[in-house]
């Protein structure tokens, strides 16, 4: 490796995004690698000659700062490969096409609100939605694709929606944007099709809470629930798709739970859901279990694995509980699952978590007598 | 069945490193391996209550020689399911190298991409692993001579001095193969979104 590595580190995927369409435009620079660690923070790794990297790096510091927040810009002029081959970093290889459309990039903090833009965008103006992903601390983004003044539109309406139902951290706009930008965008999921109906979406922090708030969705009304997503920052939500009606009812009914057990953190409704919004968001799971035990189930949620593991075991030694396994939706949240009768199952979510509070913070404990089956299925955990 | 198992937690991953080593040193227990929920990692070990007490105390105390949040509790009796928490067991088939190791802990990649060739130029170390687990930790470890190694840390000190991000470094002039078996090979490492 004889040529100039730069490296550049954003909270935030616009500010990251932005910022390396300006480094690659303005210098003979490449994406070799891309690393996303939490909370947000993502990191480009641009390649060529030096003065070209310096070039690079200067101008992405400046884009950096103009959509989010700047961590590390830097040159190394000849970087050493025995430290670089031990770098995590993702090989960079374009995996999204890249065509001659404009591209826009809607930032939100949870997925509600991303759901509700992108619903949005895709009514406002002629654009496709390309995709969504998160990256940590909360932040998730969608893309879409079209004209620029289509784009320009859709992000703005987009925008506008997202306020109303939580908070925008970012957007960008690129009229043109350079094909070397691939390796940072989310891959277009692949069509489910089918699905039509209204969307309700309860997001909620903690797999305990999402678990209860999925529940009582499903009982209050007939809706499908179609997914648990995890939006980052420990944020999960509860994708209900069904009759305007129904799914009204249901996401009452997931608001309220969510009030009961905690951690209610943002609800979309929309009434009447854009076909790629539905197909890129609501992929069907696959049937991962089937049936599932028709038993009662625990679950103690901490910010703690010593405090967990203390709680997992006072659980089975105070009831004839069985333990089903644990969950991270990240966030320093953990959760665990037992299972057994209504009445032990009780008595050990009261032991876990009495112990469990003694050595870390109990987020939530919650007895669920009998976990509708659709739940069930769609649990992400094993 | 064990007759206890030993839990110390800290925030970041380099505190659960440096509490393995001193845990393992300081009495007769064996280390299982570590586990990490967003940001706070947990290693550990087994072996008799009074071993396991031992080492939790020593284990502790080192911890906070380089990080301030330290939570360490002992479970007597464990029953099994406590152990299906240790997601990163000790790979103990694993070669590792022998020597110092150094350990370079900061909230964000960016800074290891040039913090870790400013190491490697600066003195005979090798970057054996680059941990990342969730909330921004991101781990380096270095391995060379005790003397290479401290230099590689001192640089990396000084490289990084105004970015404020920077939380902790170590060095272990001699670590325990199981410590390094656990943590110094790559493959493994806590996740990352």
């Amino acid at each position: 490796m004889s040529k100039a590595i730069g490296v550049l580190e954003t909270r935030g995927m616009a500010s990251l995004l932005g910022a390396t369409d300006a480094m690659l435009k303005a210098a003979d620079v490449c994406v070799i690698g891309r690393h996303g660690i939490g909370s947000g923070w993502v990191t480009v790794v641009v390649e060529g000659d030096v003065a070209a990297v310096q070039t690079a790096i200067a101008i992405g510091r400046a884009q950096a700062q103009r959509h989010g927040e700047l961590i590390v810009a830097e040159v190394i002029a000849r970087p050493e490969a025995r430290a670089q081959d031990a770098m995590p970093h993702a090989v960079a290889s374009a995996e999204v096409e890249i065509d001659q459309r404009a591209l826009g990039l809607l930032e939100t903090q949870g997925l509600a609100p991303l759901i509700a833009g992108a619903d949005a965008m895709a009514k406002a103006a002629d654009v496709e939605v390309c995709g969504w992903a998160f990256i940590g601390g909360a932040l998730c983004h969608v893309l879409v694709r079209g004209d620029v003044a289509a784009v320009q539109t859709a992000i703005e309406t987009g925008r506008r929606a997202a306020e109303k139902v939580g908070t925008v951290y970012a957007t960008l706009v690129l009229p043109q944007p350079i094909a070397g930008v691939a390796p940072l965008l989310p891959l277009t999921p692949q069509s489910t099709g089918g699905r039509t109906g209204a969307l309700g979406v309860v997001e909620v922090i903690g797999y305990a809470a999402v678990v209860a708030v999925a529940d009582a969705m499903v009982k209050a009304a007939e809706v499908d629930i179609q997914r648990l997503s995890i939006g980052s920052g420990g944020r999960i939500s509860a994708l209900a798709v069904g009759s305007l009606d129904d799914v009204q009812a249901a996401v009452q009914a997931g608001r309220e739970m969510a009030g009961q057990v905690g951690g209610l953190d943002g609800v979309a409704l929309v009434s009447r859901p854009d076909a790629a919004t539905m197909s890129c968001f609501v992929s069907v799971l696959e049937e991962v279990r089937q049936g599932g035990a028709r038993r009662a189930m625990g679950l103690i949620e901490t910010r703690s694995t010593v405090a967990l593991v203390r709680a997992v075991d006072q659980m089975l030694k105070s009831a004839d509980v069985s333990y089903e396994g644990s969950y991270k939706v990240g966030y320093f949240l953990t959760a665990s699952i037992v299972r057994g009768d209504v009445g032990a199952v009780r008595v050990a979510i009261d032991a876990g978590a009495q112990e469990a509070a003694k050595h870390g913070e109990l987020v939530a404990a919650h007895v669920i007598p009998q976990l509708y089956e659709e739940v069930e299925r769609r649990l992400p955990h094993h | 069945m064990t007759a206890s198992i030993g839990m110390i937690e800290v925030e970041g991953i380099a505190g659960i490193i440096v509490a393995a080593d001193a845990a393992v040193k300081s009495a007769d227990v064996e280390l299982l391996g570590w586990d990490s929920i967003g940001g706070f990692t947990t290693v550990f070990f087994s072996g008799s209550i009074s071993d396991v007490d031992a080492a939790l105390k020593s284990g502790a105390a080192a911890a906070r020689e380089v990080v301030e949040h330290v939570v360490a509790a002992p479970v007597t009796q464990p029953q099994p399911a406590c152990l299906e928490f240790v997601t990163n067991p000790v790979n103990k088939d694993a070669v590792t190298k022998s020597g110092a190791l150094g350990i370079v802990e900061t909230r964000g990649y960016g800074a290891h991409v040039y913090g870790d060739d400013e190491m490697v130029k600066t003195a005979a170390v090798d970057v054996v692993h680059v941990i990342t687990v969730h909330n921004r930790v991101v781990c380096s470890l270095v391995q060379g001579d005790v003397g290479a190694v401290r230099e590689a840390i001192a640089r990396v000190q000084t490289r990084l001095r105004g970015y404020e991000h920077l939380m902790c470094t170590a060095v272990l002039p001699q670590p325990r193969p199981e410590v390094l078996q656990a943590f110094a090979i790559k493959a493994g490492g806590g996740g990352g979104v």
